[in-house]
């Protein structure tokens, strides 16, 4: 295989594993580190209410669907409570059978998404900014990997 | 356009790197006419916060000109003159209405890294790695700062770019400090580090009405700096022991407020710092919290104690039993600069609050590397690097 071939897989190995490593960050239970997506068997994680709080009315949201949830159709169940102490809506969200871990992001994306709409109109972007010259560095195609994850990895 | 990016451990370029665009409606760009070198940078520079890419531009204090604004934009406009705040807030959430603007639900856009880290994210930081947002910095030529009508401030005609420049983060990070610690008149408050922080924090503290405050340092030019622009007392550590100097100063009480403005790279002269070291280099514990751990044992029993240094993770030893115990009060934050800019510029202004002083280094943006390299060793009593991508 020529350099250059090998170097674009080993790149792609890099940014796969800094992907995979923040999914795994996410599922360690040492102290004090990654206390974020549950570890729940898939059965009990499709089942898990997963929820943000929004500034606004909830009547706003019972009335209709923000669209990156109603983009899942009827896969989702969908629950709005008002939350405590003026806070807004709690908008939860959750899968009526078993999925991937995948599938799961894109929920946790939807939900995300669906609270800055509300609150703020758009979903705020960060690509693409202004960069030098990216080294082809594993360490850096790893972060490339975490980067690529982190909107489908978190607490929800 | 050119900017200073961050290329590897303790390696700073300057490149030519794209403009940035208007991602979203609520962006606006800005032509920076300064932007300054933070004790905070050290950390990314230093590899101790791991999720810097080669290439990411650094920078998170700046001024400068708007020169384009995204159509939802409403109360700033092509041609003000601004200062910017280091963290995208979008001044509508529950944390932006309760004043907690770093800590805004929306500024981050990646937030998956540090929810991991940390268990909730902040908001997200211009210039401060990938955890952070991944948003390019401000040393460069333009700058996009998302939400523009909550993290941008226009600044009034009579106060000069070099003093509001460190409205942005400094002063509005040692206001903080000062404010949330809940200084009250009559207070004795201590600052660990006299960098442009702990010197703001100090000077925040006067003006909040505290009756004595002192600074702890070791860097003979920052604490002359102390002396003569904040007009507070300042303790060189390396010269007495700290905790019996406090007790002496403050009829064998302490302090009421205990800042600590040093953050997670703390240095010492005693074996502590060594320990510290040693842990922090084997990987043992990711940061140092060496001044940390004394600001709690000087603290008066009842007292509070804010921090305002950067931490990244893990420390080691840390006197929990003292803080509770003498019932401590602890707090901590990023700076919630929307929150103090516009005060802070009123004191500008009025001549309350002079930052001139801190910018000992005023230089080139070609000249970052060299900036840094003096910023981080403190080379020729340099205390504020402060670079000019127009010059």
């Amino acid at each position: 295989m020529p350099l250059p071939k090998i170097l674009a897989r080993a790149a792609g190995l890099a940014t796969e594993a800094g992907s995979g490593a923040l999914q795994q960050l996410q599922h360690l239970r040492l102290p004090g580190v990654g206390q974020a997506s549950v570890t729940d068997d898939p059965d009990t994680a499709a089942r898990r209410w997963r929820a943000v709080t929004v500034l606004t009315d909830p009547e706003q949201l019972r009335t209709e669907t923000p669209a990156p949830l109603a983009r899942f159709g009827d896969r989702l169940e969908v629950r709005v409570t008002p939350a405590p102490g003026d806070r807004g809506a709690e908008l939860a969200a959750r899968f009526r059978s078993p999925v991937t871990e995948e599938e799961l992001g894109e929920l946790r994306s939807a939900l995300r998404e669906a609270k800055q709409r509300i609150e703020t109109g758009e979903v705020l972007r960060n690509e693409p900014q202004p960069h030098g010259h990216r080294a082809q560095t594993p360490q850096g195609k790893a972060l490339d990997g975490m980067d690529e994850r982190a909107a489908k990895e978190g607490v929800l | 356009m050119k900017a200073a990016t961050w290329t590897g451990v303790n390696e700073v370029s300057v490149e030519e790197v794209p403009e940035p665009q208007l991602l979203n409606d609520h962006d606006v760009i800005l032509k920076v006419k300064q932007s300054v070198t933070c004790g905070s940078d050290l950390h990314l520079l230093g590899g101790y916060i791991p999720f810097m890419r080669a290439g990411d531009v650094l920078g998170h204090e700046f001024i400068g000109e708007i020169v384009e604004a995204g159509p939802a934009v409403r109360n700033r406009k092509v041609g003000d003159r601004v200062v910017g705040a280091p963290f995208a807030a979008c001044g509508n959430c529950w944390y932006c209405k309760q004043e907690q603007y770093s800590l805004c639900d929306n500024g981050n856009a990646a937030p998956g890294i540090t929810e991991g880290l940390w268990g909730q994210s902040p908001g997200g930081c211009l210039g401060y790695s990938h955890a952070m947002g991944g948003y390019a910095g401000s040393h460069a030529e333009y700058i996009r700062v998302p939400y523009g009508d909550v993290g941008t401030f226009v600044v009034p005609e009579g106060v000069s770019d070099t003093r509001a420049l460190f409205a942005s983060d400094a002063a509005s990070t040692g206001w903080m400090g000062a404010d949330l610690a809940g200084t009250k008149p009559g207070d004795v408050v201590a600052v660990w580090g006299a960098g442009g922080v702990g010197q703001m924090a100090a000077r925040a503290a006067m003006l909040l009405g505290a009756e004595q405050v002192f600074v702890v340092d070791r860097i003979p030019e920052r604490l002359q700096q102390v002396r003569e622009h904040v007009g507070a007392e300042a303790i060189d550590y390396s010269r007495t022991d700290v905790l019996a100097e406090l007790r002496e100063r403050t009829g064998g009480r302490g302090p009421d407020v205990c800042i600590e403005a040093v953050g997670m790279e703390a240095h010492s002269s005693g074996s502590a710092g060594v320990y510290d070291q040693v842990k922090q280099q084997l990987r043992l514990q990711t940061d140092r919290p060496t001044a940390l751990r004394e600001a709690v044992m000087a603290c008066r029993k009842g007292g509070s104690l804010f921090t305002l240094g950067v931490f990244a993770a893990m420390v080691d030893k840390f006197p929990l039993g003292a803080l509770m115990n003498k019932g401590l009060t602890f707090r901590g934050a990023q700076v919630h600069a929307q929150r103090y800019i516009p005060e802070l510029l009123e004191r500008m202004e009025r001549g309350e609050l002079t930052t001139e002083h801190l910018a000992t280094h005023v230089l080139p943006l070609s000249e970052a590397p060299r900036g840094y390299q003096m910023f981080k060793e403190k080379e020729d009593g340099c205390v504020r690097a402060v670079f000019t991508p127009g010059s």
